[in-house]
């Protein structure tokens, strides 16, 4: 008795886990209602009272374990609590058999109540809820009427047992009464197989829970059989109840089975996780979410934004709105824009939370796929988009260079041949030629000015005569003696050559400016399909590579060919810079 | 024969040859052309613009490198917007003798510009002064170039730009004796032979100087 209230207020009180004292205590009451109840069907004066004892102390040993277990794994599933409350109900039906007052009455009230319970249990199987108003109704009624007939009789002094709560002496009435609780039972277990069996039709084929179905429909109908052999005088009543209780015993063992296997599931979502951080191929994403998820007809869809609908692997279109026959439908969204969708055996819909983890899982994979897809496409489209402006802003300069050059150059340069002309003509030392020298002199000047503009636009020579040519030229003109080493045969790709050339020209301008050196090297080389291009002094060094809006710009040139630019440049110990270029020959 | 593709040069250049009493034989555009009229003209000397059609890069160049290899008796002027040494020295590769390099500004200065069309002709060396001046200002670690007096240095310059020493001689107002006695004291204190023509002077002049 103080057991059955307290797991009453426990299941009231505890939504959270439920503390380990609580747990042992219920533990604790378990064994003692299973030995109690062992103990009064063993003194029952009936044939086989031994068996009898046997299965119901273990069928309440069972439901309060595996119930407190399932109960303390599962805390958000009412479940659990069910069948501990459920293991309590052979104690008090068997209180009928207790030649006492109080404790008979009692009994007799409740003699139905254990098989409502386990009524209960199997319809509310695996969530621990009544689902359908249907399933509310059956089991409410089966409440109503194994405790409300037994209530009823009792008032009524039956024939058979002692009542502490007769009001009337009516013992025909009450026995009636009785009767009529039972039918209303059997009644109620019938109406519950007919939920059970059309619940199995539409669930998918799972054999573990067939395997459980099964069982609870025969722990059903046997029990049914039971609860009629006590109006009827049916033929082998006695191994029929053994059945029924050996039936009911089962199905606790096979719920434990099924939720180590749910257990396993979990660590199987683990492995998917690890399995899915890898970056998997989509058809071995498949792969291993069919594996989490035990499911091998499971089919993983992608949504494509572009078309609103969803495919499969091959690209096949998918109607998940249109659900053949035994599949069910899984949508896996994220920041409410669909990704995918798994087409899943309903069955699996038992098991909210591993299908719940391993969409989780699921829908982060494809997601990082995604963004990482995303990530990569933009990261190409910048490499281009700097690799064309570079390429643009180089023609445009070779563009200038030479309409400088054609133009004004070559205007210049006859300007100056007509003065000198002009000049002798006049005759020396004229004011007029005089005059003249003093133009031809600016006319130079600006070709000279014209010259450097033009160089700075872009360096033509590159382009004319090559790398090492002009190489050679700024090594003359360095501040610092260099010894200039260019082992690259032939020509390269002209924005390579130009980028090569403004990065010795401003490393050899920094040289001069900052590094306080004695001496340079410069070394061009080829290497595993890049070109190498060095530049080392013998300076102060630390360089700030930061700041230097020159070296930043050529880091700028250097990247957008794909290439990278790095800098080393210790205090006291000379500075480095280096590039590699991919020149892709 | 001329080659230049600016027409205002082209017609500058003539005229001030044909003044100075220079023949041209023959003018053009392309370096295609250039070499067809050198091969049928047999000119004294060609001048070609380093920069010519179609791609406007080192077709002249390529040009007048082919005239040195396959018609050693015409002489070739060209004429660069480019100051690059190792333009000079590739078409110095072989020797000096009947080669040269200037600026294209340097046909502004028309006496200067006659006079090394006229050197150049003569078997002799046209070097541009800038060219000089940027081997010459070139930084080398252990630096004989120090060890000359000033006076020995502007014989240097003139002596890298292709000057005869009778032409040394009338620019530094010295007597031929002292411009010999200056460039065999430059060859001494850069440790170079002084043997040769003076357009192998020059080539020995200009390698040391490169190095």
């Amino acid at each position: 008795m103080t057991a059955w209230a307290f797991a009453q207020g426990a299941s009231v009180d505890l939504t959270g886990r439920p503390r380990r004292l609580l747990l042992l205590t219920m533990a604790l009451a378990g064994c003692a209602a299973a030995a109690a109840v062992s103990v009064i069907s063993y003194n029952i004066d009936e044939l086989g009272a031994g068996v009898d004892a046997v299965l119901v102390g273990w069928i309440t040993l069972a439901y309060v374990l595996c119930g407190l277990l399932a109960w303390s794994r599962r805390p958000e599933s009412r479940f659990g609590r069910l069948m501990v409350a459920a293991g309590f109900g052979p104690l008090l039906s068997r209180l009928s058999e207790v030649d006492e007052g109080l404790p008979q009455t009692v009994g007799v009230v409740c003699v139905l109540l254990p098989v409502v319970l386990f009524l209960h249990v199997f319809v509310a199987y695996p969530s621990g809820r009544l689902e359908g108003l249907l399933e509310r109704v059956v089991i409410v009624a089966g409440y109503t009427s194994a405790i409300g007939f037994g209530l009823v009789g009792m008032m009524l002094g039956p024939s058979e047992w002692n009542s502490v709560i007769e009001v009337v002496s009516r013992p025909g009435a009450g026995d009636v009464m009785l009767d009529a609780g039972r039918i209303a039972v059997v009644a109620v277990a019938l109406a519950a197989l007919c939920l059970l069996a059309a619940r199995a039709r539409a669930s998918g084929r799972a054999l573990r829970r067939s395997l459980v179905r099964v069982c609870f429909a025969l722990a059903v109908v046997t029990g049914a059989l039971t609860v009629l052999s006590r109006l009827l005088d049916l033929p082998a009543a006695e191994p029929i109840k053994w059945i029924a209780f050996a039936l009911i015993g089962l199905a606790p063992v096979l719920l434990l089975l099924g939720f180590l296997r749910a257990h396993l599931a979990r660590s199987a979502v683990a492995d998917l996780f690890v399995e899915l951080r890898a970056e998997p191929a989509p058809a071995d994403i498949q792969d291993a979410l069919a594996r989490a998820l035990r499911d091998p007809s499971l089919t993983l869809v992608y949504w494509l934004p572009e078309f609103g609908g969803y495919a499969d692997l091959d690209g096949r279109e998918v109607d998940v709105r249109e659900r053949g026959v035994g599949r069910a439908v899984t949508l896996i969204d994220r920041g409410g824009a669909h990704v995918a969708a798994l087409l899943h055996d309903p069955a699996l819909g038992d098991e909210p939370e591993l299908l719940g983890a391993v969409t989780a899982a699921a829908g982060m994979a494809l997601e990082n796929g995604r963004l990482q897809a995303e990530l990569r496409a933009r990261l190409e489209e910048l490499k281009g988009s700097r690799a064309r402006i570079v390429d643009a802003s180089q023609a445009e300069r070779k563009r200038l260079e030479r309409n400088l050059h054609d133009g004004a150059q070559q205007r210049l340069v006859a300007l100056s041949l007509e003065l000198d002309l002009l000049e002798e003509q006049l005759g020396p030392n004229t004011g007029a030629s005089r005059r003249l020298d003093v133009l031809r002199r600016q006319v130079a000047v600006s070709l000279e000015e014209l010259r450097e503009l033009a160089g700075g636009l872009h360096p033509a020579v590159v382009t004319a005569h090559g790398l090492a040519v002009a190489l050679e030229e700024l090594a003359a003109h360095a501040p610092v003696p260099v010894r200039l080493t260019v082992t690259i045969e032939g020509r390269l790709p002209e924005t390579l050559e130009v980028a090569a050339y403004y990065l010795v020209s401003e490393s050899l301008a920094n040289i001069g400016k900052h590094a306080r050196a004695s001496s340079a090297t410069i070394d061009v080389t080829r290497h595993n399909g890049e070109v190498v291009v060095e530049v080392v002094d013998d300076g102060v060094g630390g360089a700030d590579t930061e700041r230097g809006s020159g070296l930043r710009g050529l880091a700028d040139r250097v990247e957008a060919l794909g290439g990278r630019l790095r800098v080393w440049s210790p205090r006291a110990g000379g500075t480095t810079v280096r590039a590699e270029i991919p020149c892709g020959l | 024969v001329i080659a230049e593709d600016s027409v205002l040069l082209r017609e500058g250049v003539t005229r001030i040859l044909g003044d100075a009493g220079i023949e041209v034989v023959g003018s053009c555009e392309t370096a295609e052309d250039l070499l067809l009229k050198v091969r049928s003209y047999a000119p004294d000397v060609a001048i070609v613009d380093i920069r010519l059609p179609p791609t406007h890069t080192d077709e002249g160049l390529r040009a007048a490198l082919e005239i040195r290899a396959r018609h050693p008796g015409v002489a070739v002027l060209v004429l660069s917007q480019y100051v690059q040494v190792a333009l000079a020295m590739k078409l110095l590769a072989d020797s000096a003798e009947g080669v040269g390099y200037l600026l294209k500004d340097r046909i502004g200065n028309v006496k200067d510009f006659i006079g090394a069309v006229r050197r150049v002709e003569a078997g002799g060396t046209a070097i541009d002064p800038i060219i000089v001046s940027t081997l010459l200002d070139k930084r080398r670690s252990d630096d004989p170039l120090g060890a000359l007096t000033p006076r020995e240095r502007e014989v240097l310059v003139l002596m890298a730009e292709g000057s005869s020493n009778q032409g040394i001689a009338d620019k530094l107002v010295l007597t031929l004796r002292a411009v010999e006695r200056y460039v065999s004291s430059i060859f001494t204190k850069l440790g170079l032979p002084s043997s040769g023509s003076e357009s192998r002077r020059v080539h020995a002049v200009l390698l040391y100087l490169r190095s």
